[in-house]
């Protein structure tokens, strides 16, 4: 008798229960990656093809995306784009091991080197809102 | 003293009749609990009052066998060290662990886990093959050195880790907190040699680098074993090998028994005197 | 090693990323911190504008490294996560050279239209 399959599948990349901070961090960095090649991809097309094709295309291509849609879009990719690249920071420092402290045999409650130094995960995510206000402040005032 | 109240508590406990061939379905029972009682006190209940086909692992009731590992309430626990109270609600809900194959009810297939553990070589691997395989005498290790692995080698086997991985959750081809944090145990352990043989063992498509660092399997840890830090500390190595940064550490010698015994403490006087 | 190498590279495209995207977002549309820096800011997607930063050398040098950078870096992401919902280990090799054929492809129609424009 077969067992049954019992994986999560990518559905346990989202939600498999109430986990702490950095699982969600996890999945937010997952999303922001996706959404940044997302636009990556239609950028490169944009400013390749429709440059090619010469002003007149290039100009009328700019004056459609300067609707106010398109705006909020950008600013979602400028904040994305600001939280990936924290994120992937504070990734790339505690991957190595880097302000996770040594390993302590356990005494119960267990406290793991993660949530032991999570006020550095919280100053950054702390940053990181700073900088998205910043830019919200620049994107309300106004652009080109 | 106050007798303890007992309250009824709904058990809502997935089954699953591979026999019966109908998909997984919910089965509510009542069970009195009080104070202190666990929800793998509750299951047995069940299991002695309720319904007798109710299958499930269990063996040591204190939290160190590693066989009870279940979804209580949507996190991962081992039920004979979780009590019904600390989740302050009159409803629980309790499935078998996830990313692990189902046999039964709520008995699940840690054959995957073992395997993956056995792949990455869970033993201490010597340079001198006679030596290892026909010891003559120990490995000299002082207590600074065993600090740095001591905490991982905590690990019980129980699959809560592997159940919390969201990569594991995707990734059949995975190898899992568990393994990845055992070979690191051994990586660290003074006494091995055998770093370079495990390092091509992780350092796959599907290995170590797969992992993200959600850190949920440290969190749903339930000995503490903290695998997140044991496997960002063997990226690390792995960093620092393809870097070309690495030291050749020296592996723990070999060290015969000494020949000659401290001499023995005198035997104390009796305090008091027999009749003879 | 391969693997590791990989995914060394991997994080430090992600750094130059920051930092050369960064250069490339605060030229282009945060006006208020440019105008403090004393910086022309006349409508930056124009294509006036455009065409004067592509003649330039630094801003094509830049170009490309961005380009170069970040198709590494989101090509390498993107097949982590589809090698992690692939369990077959022959697919997993088709995927991973069909990114590399992508990225060598995008990277040269992406350096061969500004470099188009820089002679002309």
């Amino acid at each position: 008798m077969q067992p049954r399959q019992n994986y999560l599948g990518a559905g346990g990349w989202v939600w498999a229960g109430k986990y702490k901070l950095e699982r969600y961090l996890y999945l937010l960095h997952r999303i922001t990656g996706l959404g940044l090649l997302l636009f990556g991809v239609i950028h490169l097309i944009i400013t390749t093809f429709y440059r090619y094709r010469g002003e007149g295309v290039w100009e009328s291509a700019m004056s459609a995306l300067s609707n106010p849609a398109f705006r909020v879009g950008e600013y979602l990719v400028a904040a994305a784009f600001v939280f990936h690249a924290l994120n992937g920071l504070r990734l790339i420092l505690q991957e190595f091991g880097f302000g996770l402290g040594r390993p302590v045999p356990p005494i119960y409650p267990y406290k793991d080197a993660l949530r032991k130094k999570r006020r550095w995960a919280i100053a950054m995510i702390a940053v990181v809102a700073v900088l998205a206000l910043v830019l919200l402040g620049d994107f309300i005032a106004g652009g080109p | 003293m106050t007798e303890s109240s007992t309250k009824q508590i709904a058990f809502k406990v997935q089954r699953y009749d591979p026999e019966q061939g109908d998909a997984p379905h919910w089965q509510q029972f009542a069970v009195p609990s009080s104070r202190g009682m666990t929800v793998l006190e509750g299951l047995i209940y069940i299991k002695e009052n309720l319904d007798s086909t109710l299958a499930f692992r269990t063996s040591c009731r204190m939290g160190i066998c590693g066989s009870c590992g279940m979804l209580i309430n949507n996190y991962p626990h081992l039920a004979c060290h979780t009590q019904i109270e600390e989740f302050h609600s009159n409803t629980l809900t309790v499935r078998p662990l996830p990313n692990l194959s189902i046999i039964k009810d709520l008995v699940v297939d840690l054959t995957p886990m073992f395997n993956n553990h056995k792949s990455i070589k869970p033993y201490i691997l010597r340079q001198d093959a006679q030596e290892m395989e026909n010891p003559t005498a120990e490995f000299a290790q002082i207590p600074q050195e065993l600090n740095d692995f001591l905490q991982f080698a905590y690990c019980i086997k129980c699959g809560i880790c592997v159940a919390a991985c969201p990569t594991s959750a995707s990734d059949r081809l995975f190898l899992g907190p568990q393994a990845l944090a055992q070979c690191y145990r051994y990586c660290a352990d003074g006494r091995d040699e055998g770093q370079q043989e495990r390092f091509s063992l992780v350092d796959t498509d599907h290995g170590i680098w797969r992992c993200h660092l959600a850190g949920a399997c440290s969190e749903a840890c339930p000995k503490g074993v903290d695998p997140a830090l044991a496997i960002q500390l063997l990226k690390r190595r792995l960093a620092s090998q393809a870097l070309g940064l690495r030291k050749k550490q020296q592996p723990s010698s070999v060290v015969s028994p000494p020949a000659e015994t401290k001499p023995k403490i005198p035997f104390p006087e009796f305090t008091v005197k027999g009749s003879e | 090693m391969r693997a590791t190498r990989f995914h060394l590279l991997h994080m430090i495209t992600g750094v130059l990323i920051a930092v050369l995207l960064g250069i490339h977002m605060v030229r282009l549309h945060l006006d208020s911190i440019l105008d403090w820096f004393g910086v022309d800011t006349t409508d930056s997607t124009s294509w006036e504008s455009m065409i004067a930063r592509a003649s330039e050398g630094i801003w094509a040098a830049l170009y490309i490294a961005l380009l170069a950078v970040a198709l590494y870096h989101a090509l390498y992401g993107l097949r982590g996560i589809i090698l992690e919902l692939t369990p077959s280990v022959k697919a997993g090799r088709i995927i991973t050279w069909s990114f590399i054929m992508i990225g060598i492809g995008a990277f040269g129609w992406g350096t061969y239209v500004p470099l188009h424009l820089l002679s002309s």
